[in-house]
């Protein structure tokens, strides 16, 4: 179990001037940056469970992760894994946990892959019938027996996550946390990825904590979602009721005579959005705040349409929107 | 055409100046080698047969001291130069190839960032520290007075051979990066370099200190030029014409080598293997 | 034992992957090696014009500098992957896999890299002290010769703590390379007798970094007699057990100041 309580993590960064004239005054002085990457978040996160963790960059997704895999200490509150605080008892967690940084291996580069599992075998002290064992598992779900021989550098990154994912599990651990695991793939890949995330839930019961970009993975994978914005919890719990949560928002298509513009239209009410989309126009709106019936009696008599297709927006949207608008805001930021 | 390479040449400006600290460790571990170089000509000459007096191979225990400082100095300001590292780089992340489809040229960008970081180096530490290595070392009288206007003339001649030893350095650089395409990892070939530089130089030790035979042969060889004879020439221990003559032997070392770095480079990377796919 | 067992896994485990550059290697021992001749070719040419240095003959001076090599040789064999977290590893962030296993940090930094590089260093100094050993005229005890002995092992403990403790800086600091850089340079003042030196670096050399009292005082012991070379064994071994036990005191304090990187 994961237990997070008020956790936050504060960074202080030397301003740095920029260009020539910059780097010569920083070379007489120094500044500092504050900033709040995690800011009091908490959650519990019990056994067997996936959790996807989600945010734009810069939300403090890698943060979090790192806290509870003990390598950051939080300036304030704390992490618990199964009542031990990680980063003071950080031996006694590492053997129960498995940890994957999608942009880092902990492979060993310039030899056969199978050297590498054996040297963690003796790290995690495995046995060997365990090791047998798990290597049988593991080559079967993540489709690694063909490339064991292959020193690691020579791998593709598809073959070099599954290889990562086998070394992160090699020891059985009873919490595994995934950094971006199918960032970079191709959509086939992922899919590999996914059902072997799977078959090792449910075959040792681990609990897996991940961080993605991919609307698929979390659909796919996640029974519950944690949405992180500015290093706070902006949403905590299924991904069904996620949607409940931002509105039962849906669109209209319309087919409109050519002489009706989104900008010139008629409006209705400052809550309906309209663009043009090839030609078309699409209404997006809160049809618990603006009646569904109102929209369409609109539709038909001020926009004059010709034809109609009504969507609720799909929970992987509302996602997708969410994730976008803060990337936005941070892009503005920087 | 020049304007091109003018981001490379910030680049290694910049580089020079980010790590305040580290000058400052430089420079303290400098002083520790060069302190122990003392003690050790110290005692030479006090065991020679002459004792402090005596002038070993052209060199008095003034001179020697001398030499020791600013070949030191010289090495500092002109060997600021990670050309090597970045081809081993370059290989092992396999992004040599993005460099050949650009309207740059590979050999080009180095000789920029190294350009950009002799004249940074040269402009914030060469100039006070030539300046007041050769007034403490002449006000102590372990130069000859600088006797004008004939020390401008040294001076000027100092400056153009520590731009070639700059420009061979980066070009030897360069060849041994190259030489990475063949060993797969520049770790060995970096001190390989780095070994026979400081030795054949006279870095080490003057090169007056070297048996007959391999002494001639080095004259003619580039490393000379690499930092004994531009510190000889600061020093006045060569005429003009000795002088001269090293500048034009190290100016047709660089085009030589530079035409071999090119043969080197268009058949290394015919043989590209291009390394983690 | 667990962990002499995983000690030679992972050492076996870099060998590996130096073997994946075998040409790169090859160059680099025999760069080293080369290196080594340098350095002594440098000093052999300074000899020929003065007819000893400081009351030390050639074979003498040599000797000291051969001797010197072996300490050196033996501490650059187990404990190079040090360099690299005291100039790199903890600036990049890159000792996370490090502290995600259940195994201590600073044994994991000792496995996981075997230089035999050493090898070169060891073989040059070997030959060195051999040769000018066959020229010197001098009776030699079982004292002195033990005396070399503990100097050459327990001197490269020693080198090897003050490594570590240096490195473990990089914690605090997040780079330490260059401070490291000092303290081992001083190795190199002890490749020659101490009495070319000042009273104060004399004294630097035995009670600070005692890179004289490992190397410069055995070998003195040898030539003429200088110490009683029981004595002097004990003091080395005593002054390795407390650089030791002080370098992993440093550690394990400096270590729980690591923190990854933020992104």
């Amino acid at each position: 179990m994961i237990e997070v309580q008020d956790l936050t993590k504060v960074f202080r960064k030397p301003v740095r001037g920029s260009g020539l004239s910059g780097m010569v005054k920083t070379l007489f002085s120094r500044k500092y940056d504050e900033i709040r990457a995690v800011d009091g978040i908490s959650f519990t996160v019990p056994d067997g469970e996936i959790v996807g963790y989600i945010g734009a960059n810069g939300a403090g997704k890698s943060t979090t992760i790192k806290m509870m895999c003990g390598i950051l200490t939080p300036t304030s509150g704390s992490v618990r894994i199964d009542g031990v605080e990680p980063y003071r008892k950080r031996r006694q967690v590492a053997q129960n946990i498995g940890v994957v940084f999608g942009q880092k291996t902990q492979l060993w580069w310039d030899i056969p892959l199978v050297e590498s599992f054996k040297v963690l075998k003796e790290i995690y002290q495995i046995s060997d019938a365990d090791y047998a064992g798990r290597m049988a598992f593991l080559g079967e779900v993540l489709d690694i027996t063909r490339f064991l021989s292959q020193p690691v550098r020579t791998l593709s990154l598809g073959e070099r996550m599954r290889a990562d994912l086998a070394a992160s599990m090699l020891h059985n651990p009873r919490i595994l946390f995934l950094d971006e695991p199918t960032i970079g793939m191709d959509v086939l890949v992922k899919e590999k990825i996914r059902q072997a995330i799977h078959a090792l839930n449910r075959t040792y019961g681990t609990t897996v904590v991940l961080t993605t970009h991919d609307m698929t993975d979390i659909e796919d994978l996640c029974s519950r979602i944690i949405l992180l914005e500015k290093g706070a919890i902006l949403y905590d719990g299924p991904l069904k009721s996620l949607k409940n949560r931002f509105g039962n928002l849906k669109t209209l298509t319309l087919t409109v005579p050519a002489e009706i513009r989104a900008e010139t239209a008629p409006r209705l009410s400052p809550e309906l959005a309209i663009s043009e989309e090839d030609g078309r126009l699409v209404l997006r709106f809160d049809a618990d705040r603006l009646p569904l019936e109102q929209v369409i009696q609109y539709a038909f008599r001020e926009l004059r349409a010709m034809d109609m297709k009504i969507a609720e927006i799909s929970v992987g949207d509302v996602v997708k929107t969410i994730l976008e608008q803060q990337e936005a805001e941070h892009a503005e930021t920087i | 055409m020049l304007k091109r390479y003018k981001p490379f040449l910030r680049a290694g400006a910049m580089d020079t100046l980010a790590f305040r600290f580290n000058i400052l460790m430089w420079a303290l571990i400098t002083v520790c080698e060069v302190a122990c170089l003392v003690f050790l000509w110290l005692a030479v000459y006090r065991s020679s047969v002459d004792g402090m007096d005596a002038v070993i191979h052209g060199f008095s225990f003034r001179e020697m001291i001398s030499y020791v400082v600013l070949t030191t100095v010289f090495g500092f300001v002109t060997f600021n130069n990670s050309t090597l590292w970045n081809i081993n780089t370059d290989i092992k992340k396999g992004t040599v190839g993005n460099y050949l489809i650009k309207p740059i040229s590979y050999r080009g960008k180095f000789a920029a960032t190294s350009l950009g970081s002799l004249l940074t180096m040269t402009a914030l530490f060469g100039l006070p520290l030539y300046a007041a290595a050769l007034l403490v070392l002449s006000g102590l009288g372990f130069l000859p007075d600088l006797a004008f206007p004939g020390f401008f003339a040294h001076l000027g001649l100092f400056l153009l051979s520590g731009l070639c030893a700059s420009l061979l350095n980066d070009t030897i650089s360069y060849v041994f990066g190259v030489l990475c395409f063949y060993t797969s990892s520049g770790w060995g070939l970096n001190s390989l370099k780095e070994t026979l530089i400081s030795f054949l130089s006279g870095t080490l030790l003057p090169l007056a200190f070297f048996p007959a035979g391999l002494r001639d042969v080095l004259s003619w060889m580039p490393f000379a030029g690499m930092s004994q004879d531009p510190v000889l020439i600061l020093m006045m221990k060569y005429d003009l014409a000795t002088s001269l003559r090293c500048v034009a032997v190290s100016a047709a070392w660089i085009v030589a080598l530079e035409l071999f770095a090119k043969g080197l480079f268009s058949r290394a990377v015919r043989k590209v293997t291009v390394q983690g796919g | 034992m667990r962990y002499v067992h995983l000690y030679f896994t992972c050492i076996r485990r870099s060998i590996l992957s130096r073997l994946e550059y075998k040409k790169d290697t090859i160059v680099a021992l025999s760069s080293f090696f080369f290196s080594n001749l340098c350095s002594l070719a440098a000093l052999y040419f300074i000899l020929q014009a003065i007819p000893a240095l400081a009351g030390y003959s050639l074979p003498e001076v040599g000797f000291f500098y051969g001797f010197s090599m072996l300490p050196i040789a033996l501490d650059h064999l187990f404990s190079d992957e040090f360099w690299l977290v005291a100039y790199r590893r903890v600036q990049e962030g890159d000792m996370d896999m490090f502290f995600l296993r259940p195994v201590p940090v600073m044994f994991q930094v000792f496995a996981e890299t075997f230089q035999p590089e050493g090898f070169g260093e060891l073989i040059v100094g070997v030959a060195l002290i051999s040769v000018c050993a066959s020229q010197l005229t001098v009776t030699v005890s079982i004292g002195a010769v033990a005396v070399l002995c503990v100097g050459a092992v327990f001197g490269a403990v020693i080198i090897t703590s003050l490594k570590v403790a240096m490195s473990a800086l990089a914690f605090i600091f997040k780079r330490s390379g260059p401070l490291l850089q000092v303290v081992y340079n001083f190795s190199a003042y002890a490749k020659y007798p101490l009495a070319i030196y000042p009273a104060f670096l004399r004294a630097l050399l035995i009670f600070v970094l005692p890179f004289g009292l490992f190397i410069s005082l055995p070998v003195d012991t040898l030539l003429t007699g200088s110490h009683d070379p029981w004595l002097l064994s004990l003091a080395i071994i005593g002054c390795a057990a407390v650089f030791f036990a002080l370098a992993v005191w440093v550690w394990t304090r400096c270590e729980r100041r690591y923190e990854s990187t933020g992104s």
